[in-house]
């Protein structure tokens, strides 16, 4: 369940990057601390949304995907926690609605998901255990 | 076989419905691209909300830059109230 829900988060995500792509690079650019990297930058954020999101539909690949998520939702928080601390008034670059929400309102979201990743790699190695 | 199946509908449905809803969400943005000038590194472009307009009391700008439909000084001066 967990697994299904993050696959949910990354697959609408990179889909609604995609949709809009030019504005979601134009928005990274925005970030000062981003702008010289912003043209490949986007290219990977969308390309490991989605090789997370494939990684978690399969059991086998589903621990990785999950550590995966847990690593790439520290990271959107780094950066949220830098853009937060900085004067620039950079707009939020995450596609769709959640384009909508607030830095501060993604620090709570971004938060949540990461609890939800580490239960469940609680919940994914504990099954391993079992099976083993 | 019915889990085994299950296994495999389950994310399968769980990826048509995030793309639907992202195309369903697509239209939503208010956004518009604006440009302004610095001296470092030309022209850039930034993302800015639906409040910049042809017209209007102030300037819209950007760490305060003046903001243009275009990339270049002889398009619109957006302005905001």
């Amino acid at each position: 369940m967990v697994s299904l829900l993050f696959v949910l988060l990354f697959v609408y995500a990179a889909v609604s990057k995609l949709l809009d792509f030019k504005t979601f690079q134009i928005q990274l650019g925005q970030a000062t601390l981003l702008r010289p990297v912003a043209g490949w930058l986007s290219w990977v954020v969308v390309v490991t949304e989605l090789l997370i999101a494939s990684l978690l539909c399969f059991v086998k690949t589903r621990l990785l995907g999950l550590y995966m998520s847990l690593f790439l939702m520290i990271l959107f928080t780094v950066y949220i926690v830098i853009i937060l601390n900085s004067a620039a008034n950079t707009p939020c670059s995450c596609g769709g609605v959640l384009q909508a929400l607030g830095w501060k309102d993604h620090l709570i979201f971004n938060s949540f998901f990461f609890l939800i990743a580490l239960i469940g790699i609680l919940i994914q190695r504990k099954q391993k255990y079992n099976l083993n | 076989m019915k889990t085994k199946v299950f296994k495999f509908i389950l994310p399968l449905l769980v990826i048509v419905m995030a793309v639907s809803f992202a195309f369903a969400t697509n239209s939503t943005s208010d956004n518009q691209i604006a440009h302004y000038f610095d001296p470092l590194f030309g022209w850039q472009s930034v993302v800015i909300g639906d409040e910049c307009g042809p017209v209007g009391e102030n300037a819209c700008e950007f760490m305060g830059k003046q903001l243009y439909s275009q990339p270049t000084t002889e398009s619109i001066a957006l302005r905001k109230d």
